[in-house]
């Protein structure tokens, strides 16, 4: 184990979405009941990997141990490192890492506490749903899943930039979305590096997680500000705050 | 004019006496001979602060926030910021000139450094005064000077959950001073994320004097690089570095906290005023105990893969359900060691006040210790303490002091102004243990055992730090990582050659190894010339009498003290290894022309 002692386990949004998924067997056993298996990177103090045979398309997302997580805001940078590359002498880099145009953004709180948040990948998509863009022939909408890893995408040759969809997550799940601060298209939204999530890979406390799998159709959103509460209240207990003279 | 890649060409000029904001050009030339962070920051005060004597308080004071030119890159533990000003709280033991002190510089970890690189700038530079509370707000390019009356007068925890609130937007970085700041205490401190701080050498005060509460930074755009893919290289050569070593594990685990027994029973600890170098009591408040019964989470500064920050929570004992970060090595020595207070929650509790009230930690435990000490021997009696009971080990008396530190109550308005002060009204004998030099208070590393900590004190161009290095090289190396911006805890993560490495592909000029060591001796001398124009000489680099002719009582390494013919030759070696005159400490004329500093020897005076 590395920093804490005694080492405190993983706390992820699985936990904390009304406690359901507060054992680790369990989160397993239900994303192998969703078909696909299972990739987890860090995840607690073990290695796991199991992957099923499917060929269907799989909802995959990024977990955070919050238990885990420094704030260091390294995955923030690696984001955008991966996610907004640039060509030098005619090849393509990975970029320098500006966080601010990064998918995972680190929300600070005090007493401390620091949430990654990122897109959770919805299978109801209230961000799709409100997109008021005509389904084309494929049924897509301005904003749409991608056929292949289901991560939420933007059509910016249709999108009208009216922000619904940004508005939707925001208000119902994380607020990943955020809108181009020119063009109000929705930007952010976490693309899992194409199937190699940089944030997993560079994280250096081992915070985050890439799971595959069905998960019971549940989405596990709960915006930083409640998670926030909720962390600070299980590390620092109810009398939490300074102290008087 | 040509700009220097990796910089931005330009620092965030703000006038608080008349409104003015805008950008100073920083030439080329500065960044390659200055670098960044302590570095550029002293080549700015230089050229702002054309004469000596000016006023610390005074609207004509600068005060520089500066990051380095690694700020702004995901590289590892590259956050400092450090604060550069003229300090409120140095003086030498004669000038002519009647504000005569030194530099002052002071760096904090966290996030701003690297948020300021994004607004845009390599640093910030506040002038003039403000006839009124403000706070300064920069958001890319929009810069306001905007009213903090609201804020004024509140706590630095209370006003970090405030501030943030006000803002908006969690990613404004923030820094801010606390009640000492604003009553312009001289070891205020600037603070941020409610626990990191930029501590010594007043830069808190300087902030409070220009009516300065907080500064909030936002910024979306980076820096760009010279050598795009030698960089990248560089890069996960650094990361690299501190995957899964023991040091970095040790740094999770125990932060600076794992120093506080080592230290102890080694002997080096500032323990009862720096008298002793040994506490009975240190497993109590040290990082096993801490580990086990405060320390809930580990927290890092920006892409720092260290963790050494510690947020924790008293579970039980007379204060139970306090919050905050600690002990550090410095924080558990300062409050509770030297004052002899062996309680962990009563650690925490001083810590949490003097981090509420912005005030240094290490400055502040210093002038408590020396007071306890002063109490004990009957030097000061109870009236005299406004009926303040500080026998050693007081947790109340302790807080309650604090607070009479920060508002200048009482006999707090004279511990306010330092150890130095408190010994030259109490009277001769007292100046033996009011442990400074050149007016700053020394740190939690005791002298007896180890000599080379009184003399990086005795040099240290802030006055009193232990940070600066025993010897020249040391104290030229540190000048330079201070001037990058990487953490002191971090540097020993990064391999021999790859800062320098990074440096070149960053700026795309190239650095010999020579030409480098050569760059942080260049910052050591301007600094040095600074102070020389001010008026310090060869006696102002002094420790207190008390390591020579008292040595330490109890502990594993009773017995030790300093020899005075040991301490004057490792004193002239050390000038000479810096070629300055050992009679006045004036640098060599021939030296200071091969570190290009002509512009300032030509300032000093013969
Ligand atoms: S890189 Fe890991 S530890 Fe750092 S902020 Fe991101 S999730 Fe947290
Ligand atoms: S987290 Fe937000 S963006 Fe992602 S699927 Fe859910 S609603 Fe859409
Ligand atoms: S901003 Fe674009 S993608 Fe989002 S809801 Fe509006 S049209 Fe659809
Ligand atoms: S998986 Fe990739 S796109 Fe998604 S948050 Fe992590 S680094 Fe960003």
């Amino acid at each position: 184990m590395s920093a804490s002692e005694p080492s405190p386990g993983p706390l992820t949004a699985l936990d904390l979405c009304g406690g359901v998924r507060a054992d680790r067997r369990d989160f397993i056993r239900l994303a192998a009941w969703g078909g696909a298996g299972l990739a987890v990177g860090h995840f607690g103090a073990r290695t796991l990997w199991a992957q099923g045979p499917s060929r269907q398309p799989v909802y995959a997302m990024i977990l955070v141990d919050y238990n885990r997580c420094t704030g260091c805001r390294t995955c923030e940078a690696a984001c955008a490192q991966f996610n907004h590359p640039v060509t030098v002498d005619g090849e393509e880099q990975r970029g320098l890492g500006n966080p601010s145009l990064s998918n995972i953004r680190v929300h600070a709180f005090n007493p401390d506490a620091d949430v990654p948040v990122v897109c959770v990948m919805c299978r109801d998509n209230p961000c799709v749903a409100a997109c008021p863009v005509e389904p084309d022939a494929e049924g897509r909408r301005a904003l749409y899943r991608d056929p292949v890893l289901l991560t939420v995408r933007n059509d910016p040759s249709r999108c009208i930039a009216c922000g619904a969809c940004a508005e939707a997550c925001r208000a119902h799940r994380v607020g990943a979305i955020i809108p181009n601060r020119e063009t109000n298209r929705p930007e952010r939204m976490c693309t899992l590096c194409g199937g190699d999530p940089q944030c997993v890979a560079l994280c250096p406390y081992g915070a985050l997680s890439y799971i595959k799998g069905g998960l019971d159709g549940r989405h596990y959103a709960l915006p930083p500000e409640r998670i926030a509460a909720e962390l600070i209240a299980r590390w620092y207990g109810p009398a939490q705050g300074g102290d008087v003279r | 004019m040509s700009r220097l890649p990796g910089y931005w060409g330009s620092v965030l000029e703000v006038d608080l006496s008349t409104g003015r904001t805008g950008r100073r050009e920083i030439p080329a030339a500065d960044y390659e001979q200055f670098i960044g962070g302590r570095g550029l920051g002293m080549k700015l005060l230089w050229d702002l602060l054309p004469e000596p004597g000016v006023d610390p308080l005074g609207p004509d004071n600068p005060l520089l926030f500066m990051p380095g030119p690694f700020a702004g890159f995901p590289l590892p533990s590259a956050s400092r910021t450090c604060v550069v000003t003229k300090s409120p709280i140095t003086a030498p033991v004669a000038s002519p000139h009647r504000h005569a002190s030194t530099v002052s510089y002071s760096n904090m970890g966290g996030f701003i450094g690297p948020e300021i690189r994004f607004a845009g700038y390599d640093g910030i530079l506040v002038r003039g005064r403000a006839a009124a509370p403000v706070y300064l707000y920069v958001d890319d390019d929009r810069v306001e000077i905007r009213d903090a009356g609201r804020f004024w007068g509140m706590g630095t925890d209370a006003f970090d959950r405030a501030f943030t609130e006000a803002l908006g937007d969690r990613r404004f970085r923030t820094c801010y001073i606390g009640p000492a700041g604003e009553n312009v205490v001289p070891y205020a401190s600037v603070i941020n994320t409610a626990a990191r701080a930029a501590g010594r050498a007043g830069t808190g005060c300087v902030m409070g004097a220009k009516n300065l509460k907080a500064v909030a930074v936002r910024g979306s755009r980076q820096p760009d690089v010279a050598a795009h893919k030698r960089f990248l290289e560089a890069l996960d050569k650094a990361r690299a570095g501190f995957r899964g070593t023991p040091s970095t594990e040790n740094w999770r685990r125990y932060g600076t906290g794992s120093a506080l027994v080592a230290s102890s029973d080694n002997g080096t600890q500032a323990v009862r005023n720096f008298r002793e170098g040994t506490f009975e009591h240190i497993e109590r408040i040290g990082g096993l105990a801490a580990r086990r019964a405060v320390w809930q989470r580990d927290f890092a500064c920006y892409a720092c893969p260290l963790a050494c920050k510690k947020a924790g929570r008293v579970a039980d004992g007379p204060y139970p359900g306090l919050v905050h970060d600690g002990p550090e090595y410095e924080t558990g020595t300062m409050l509770g060691a030297n004052l002899l207070i062996g309680d962990l929650g009563g650690v925490q509790r001083a810590i949490w006040h003097a981090d509420d009230l912005g005030l240094d930690i290490i400055s502040v435990g210093g002038v408590i210790g020396f007071l306890m000490e002063a109490y004990e021997r009957g030097c000061i009696d109870r009236d005299a303490l406004d009926g303040l009971d500080l026998a050693w080990g007081g947790v109340d008396a302790t807080v309650e002091l604090l607070h009479r530190i920060a508002h200048r109550e009482g006999v707090g308005d004279d511990a306010a102004r330092g150890v130095r002060h408190l010994a030259g009204r109490m009277g001769h004998e007292t100046a033996k243990f009011a442990i400074h030099s050149k007016g700053h208070g020394f740190a939690a590393w005791n002298v007896h055992v180890q000599p080379g900590y009184g003399v990086s004190y005795a040099t240290s161009n802030r006055g009193a730090c232990h940070l600066n290095g025993f010897t020249p090289d040391r104290q030229n190396g540190t000048a330079l990582v201070d001037s990058v911006g990487v953490c002191l805890f971090a540097r020993g993560g990064y391999a021999a050659g790859l800062v320098e490495q990074v440096l070149e592909s960053i700026s795309g000029r190239g650095w010999v190894d020579a030409d480098y060591a050569a760059a942080g001796e260049r910052v050591f001398n301007l600094e040095k010339c600074f102070n020389y124009r001010e008026g310090f000489r060869r006696s102002d680099d002094s420790i207190p009498d008390r390591f020579f002719e008292e040595p330490l009582t109890v502990g594993p390494r009773k017995g030790a003290v300093v020899a005075r013919d040991a301490w004057d030759r490792m004193m002239a070696e050390y000038y000479a290894k810096r070629d300055w005159d050992p009679a006045t400490t004036r640098p060599a004329d021939a030296r200071l022309q091969a570190l290009g500093l002509e512009f300032a020897r030509v300032k000093l005076p013969a």
